[in-house]
């Protein structure tokens, strides 16, 4: 069924964080201000790629209104931080490696003063050859940009031997694929605000999606116990993956130490282009072969990844990649090899789809040309090679078992969108021979329909600590508080535990108090990354669900001297399980309870034992099939009709599940036809929202259907599974399909260059006259 | 009255400014080329109103001057003199009241992060006082300059006619 607010009924709920947010009253931490706070400016490099001969910051520091000057030298702590490994430094001190380097923070009375005191630092730079391909970058006679060279990580993954296996290939195809530097656009640039404690402590109000790894971090940086900061990081206006990195918060935290003043930053535009991550660059190379009845006999994939400067999680991100390019499909034989390069373009990092859209636009593209080749419907040519239930996962390993990509296959064979497929084509060759299929279109206008499958992992993968935890508690007040470290940045974080508190415990919304996004107050519940949190949630609360209930019953039954068999949680309080009569509130049971109520727990995210660094156990499973119109004198692609399948288990928001759908959809039409930061030796030629075009309200017109399959196999224990990123996956495949259907073009790079779709006004006449 | 000097050291240009601000009046000594925006988010510390590229590009800073959306970042003070600026804390006319579009977005779910919400909901506001019964075109027309990274716009669209809708009902036209 196709999900709506209809069909959702009382189950699509208005979001505990919605009034807040359409009054304008919810305050993000950017919009945060104390009285005397100072402003903070990061002066960034002027080059992509050169040594720093000298600092000066004396005139800049002697400029009335200005109260402190920040170089590598005012650092305490460690000069370096990343997620994962730290090779960047928070100050450069001898050399630069990409224009969003920072050289010197400013913090001054206002923000005028701050702007123009940046310009009064003088940095006398060596600029030195820029490695702005990652071709150039490997070659032997690269500068090395770090101490081990120029390849951040390596990946491979080989089963048979795929060189014997082509010579027996009836059909093979070879393409590569190239996909563009897209930025998350979260529509808040990062910012914060940094607050000295009078116990000297320091407050970090700043966006994250991990506030106790960010704690971590700047711990390291100013040289303090990491009790000695508290990270408020909820709420969010968009991440994507973008803020998971620290951006500029060893700045503000370093500034605010140095003055013992408030200091607050907010990127502008420009610096957030400049300074914060992207999608990574791919260019994926696929050589792919079957046999006569359209088996998978041998599949050769090389992936080169140009992930900047710095590696954050450049390497996870190619890991992810190397799995995604095998995907839902059985091979007899594969052989798959990857390569991060550092480079001086701009920092490529963690994006919603974590290097699964680009490996996917690529197999998927695999799929349709090899299909088209051996003569078979691409969707029943997918079937043919589909993993099935008891299937092992791409690497062999063991995965958590559904029939999630047949379910999502058949559910996408039996969609309107697709059946029309079948009428359009028949439709389009009638018009090819003679006069138009009776449609009122100009000539120039072509539709096709395409259709892509999506298999991906989340969760972080075998290997990587990935810690989940939650906590549950009765407050003095009567409340009942649901604890999580996770950040909600849109997503709707709070919408899903309320719904899971209110299905869990049968307990009213007013009876409940959500907390997140504070590190003195949560437990570390890892990351809200990987489309975790709300599978994480619904795996805590059915640990605590027992203990936590008990706990309540126990405590109402004493203290009303009833039968805690008897006793039922309610809206409002304990009540009899019978009549359903409100026995004691729940204000009550915590001002009379002689011990606090409340339950906690912590496990690890489910991994499978297969001993590879990131492969993952629990996958979700999409369908995608969409419906464009092509102008040939323009070239311009429009998306009309969407349908998206996607088997993760129960639906815990229908709002939620929707929108991530929905939205994540529109970042993928953005990548598929509008969306490249572009760069020329190293340097952003797209500096703002006028030259990077995201999609508007006129892209995304067309309709967008979305049906969950939410049948689990019989006794499955993991719950729902992520949904937040796979909506932003399948689209621009399905996308190039359909254009190769409207067109007969084949695109491999995106987004799509117009160009190669407008045909001279003489071949359109000519098809529209059968000549 | 709202009565406030920018905490700016007084500039030599400064100017007083006279405008109504959802709907009481104000006298502003600011620079005259001083920004909207800057005077709603810093100065006076309306942060309702966004900020996301000060080129006009974004909308998150929609505001309504005269009852028409202008973008705050292009905005300067001189030329608000004895207008009516409204911003999304002033639009439903009271603390507590929701204005048709806000119950519209809250119902549907035209938000998520909520970050691009106030621009987008004065923007079909202002939309929907002057036109009350809009076609798609007109209100894709309307919203055109607001970008949206988290919706990918569908819940917006449905606000938007859902708004329409609760106007008939309350119209008694519906
Ligand atoms: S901030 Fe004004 S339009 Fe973007
Ligand atoms: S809701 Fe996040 S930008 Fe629109």
């Amino acid at each position: 069924m196709i999900l709506t607010r209809e069909t959702a009924g009382g189950r699509w709920r208005i979001r505990p964080d919605g009034p807040g947010k359409v009054t304008g009253r919810l305050k993000y931490l950017t919009d945060l201000a104390l009285p005397g706070m100072l402003h903070g400016v990061v002066l960034r490099s002027a080059h992509p790629h050169a040594r720093i001969r000298a600092i000066r910051t004396e005139r800049a520091a002697a400029l009335p209104g200005v109260r402190a000057v920040l170089t590598h030298r005012d650092v305490p702590g460690l000069n370096a931080f990343g997620i994962s490994r730290q090779d960047q430094p928070v100050f450069c001190s001898d050399r630069v490696r990409y224009v969003g380097d920072a050289v010197a923070a400013v913090a001054a009375d206002t923000p005028e003063i701050a702007e123009r005191a940046l310009g009064l630092i003088e940095v006398d730079y060596e600029p030195l050859p820029v490695l702005d391909t990652p071709e150039k970058a490997l070659s032997p006679d690269a500068l090395k940009l770090h101490p081990h060279g120029n390849v951040l990580h390596r990946s491979e993954y080989r089963r048979g031997d795929v060189d014997a296996a082509f010579a027996e290939c009836v059909h093979v195809v070879e393409e590569t694929y190239v996909t563009p530097r897209q930025m998350h656009t979260y529509l808040e640039t990062e910012g914060g605000l940094f607050v000295p404690e009078p116990d000297g402590r320091l407050t970090v109000y700043a966006p994250t999606q991990h506030g106790l790894l960010d704690r971590l971090q700047l711990a390291r940086i100013l040289g303090v116990p990491e009790e000695a900061i508290r990270v408020v990081s909820s709420p969010i206006g968009g991440s994507f993956g973008g803020k998971d990195e620290l951006n500029i918060q060893p700045y503000g935290a370093l500034l605010a130490r140095a003055t013992g003043r408030p200091v607050k930053i907010h990127h502008s535009r420009r610096e957030s282009v400049r300074a914060g991550l992207k999608r990574h660059p791919m260019r994926i190379t696929m050589k792919t072969g079957i046999d006569a009845s359209g088996r998978l006999l041998a599949h050769r994939v090389r992936i080169v990844a140009d992930t900047g400067p710095y590696a954050t999680l450049g390497a996870e991100v190619l890991n992810f990649a190397t799995e995604h390019v095998i995907g839902p499909y059985r091979y007899a034989n594969l052989d798959v090899e990857g390569v991060s390069v550092y480079t001086n373009n701009g920092m490529s990092g963690e994006f919603r789809g974590f290097g699964g859209n680009q490996a996917i636009f690529a197999l998927e593209g695999q799929m349709d040309r090899l299909a088209e080749l051996a003569g078979i419907d691409p969707w029943e040519f997918r079937l043919i090679n589909l993993r099935r239930m008891g299937d092992p996962g791409p690497f062999g390993q063991q995965i958590a078992q559904t029939d999630g990509a047949y379910q999502v296959w058949v559910k996408l064979k039996e969609s309107p969108l697709w059946r029309e497929r079948d009428s359009l084509k028949r439709a389009g060759e009638a018009s090819a021979s003679a006069q138009s299929g009776g449609a009122a279109r100009p000539p120039w206008i072509r539709t096709g329909i395409g259709a892509a499958m999506v298999m991906h992992g989340f969760g972080l993968g075998y290997g990587i600590p990935d810690p989940a935890a939650g906590r549950l508690r009765l407050a003095e007040d009567g409340r009942i508080e649901a604890i999580f470290g996770y950040e909600e940045f849109g997503q709707g974080l709070f919408a899903a535990i309320e719904a899971l508190m209110i299905d869990t415990f049968g307990i009213g919304p007013d009876d409940l108090r959500i907390v997140v996004g504070d590190t003195d107050r949560v437990p570390d519940s890892g990351s809200s990354t990987a489309s975790r949190t709300t599978a994480m949630i619904w795996q805590a609360l059915r640990r605590m669900e027992q203990p936590f209930r008990r706990k309540l019953l126990e405590a109402a039954a004493r203290l009303t001297g009833r039968a805690a068999g008897g006793l039922t949680l309610a809206p409002g309080g304990v009540a009899d399980a019978e009549s359903g009569v409100l026995l004691i509130r729940y204000a009550d049971l915590a001002a009379k309870a002689e011990e606090t109520i409340g339950a906690q727990v912590h496990f690890h995210f489910p991994t499978t034992d297969l001993e590879r660094i990131g492969a993952h156990f629990l996958y979700s499973y999409a369908a995608v099939a969409v419906k464009v119109e092509v102008n040939l004198l323009t070239g311009r692609v429009r998306v009309l009709d969407q349908y998206h399948a996607v088997a993760a288990g129960p639906v815990v928001n229908p709002m939620g599940y929707v929108g991530q759908i929905e939205g994540g959809s529109g970042m993928a039409l953005g990548f598929a036809l509008l969306e490249d930061a572009v760069m020329e030796n190293g340097h952003y030629l797209t500096g703002n929202l006028d030259t990077y075009l995201i999609p508007t309200i006129a892209d995304s017109r067309g309709t967008v259907a979305v049906e969950p399959v939410e049948e689990l196999p019989e006794g499955d224990p993991y719950g729902p599974r992520g949904i937040g990123e796979i909506g932003s996956v399948g689209l621009a495949p399905a996308i190039a399909e359909a254009i190769h259907e409207a067109t007969g073009v084949r695109v491999s790079r995106l987004p799509v260059d117009p160009a190669l779709l407008i045909r001279r006004p003489e071949d359109l006449w000519k098809a529209v006259d059968g000549r | 009255m709202i009565e406030r000097t920018n905490p700016l050291p007084a500039a030599a240009d400064a100017a007083v400014i006279s405008f109504t601000l959802n709907g009481e009046p104000v006298r502003l000594a600011v620079p005259p080329a001083r920004r909207l925006i800057d005077v709603l988010r810093h100065d006076l510390l309306l942060t309702g109103t966004k900020i996301g590229c000060e080129i006009g590009r974004c909308g998150a800073c929609m505001v309504l001057v005269d009852g028409r959306p202008v973008n705050a970042c292009l905005t300067m003070m001189y030329q608000l003199e004895g207008r009516r600026v409204t911003t999304i804390e002033g639009l439903a006319g009271g603390a507590e009241a929701l204005h048709a579009v806000q119950r519209a977005f809250l119902e549907e779910g035209g938000f998520q992060c909520g970050y691009c919400t106030p621009g987008m909901i004065v923007s079909a506001a202002a939309l929907l006082a002057e036109r009350p019964d809009p076609t798609d075109d007109e209100i894709v027309e309307a919203l055109s300059g607001n970008l949206c990274r988290c919706t990918g716009y569908g819940g917006i669209l449905r606000a938007v006619r859902r708004a329409v809708a609760i106007g008939r009902e309350a119209d008694g036209t519906g």
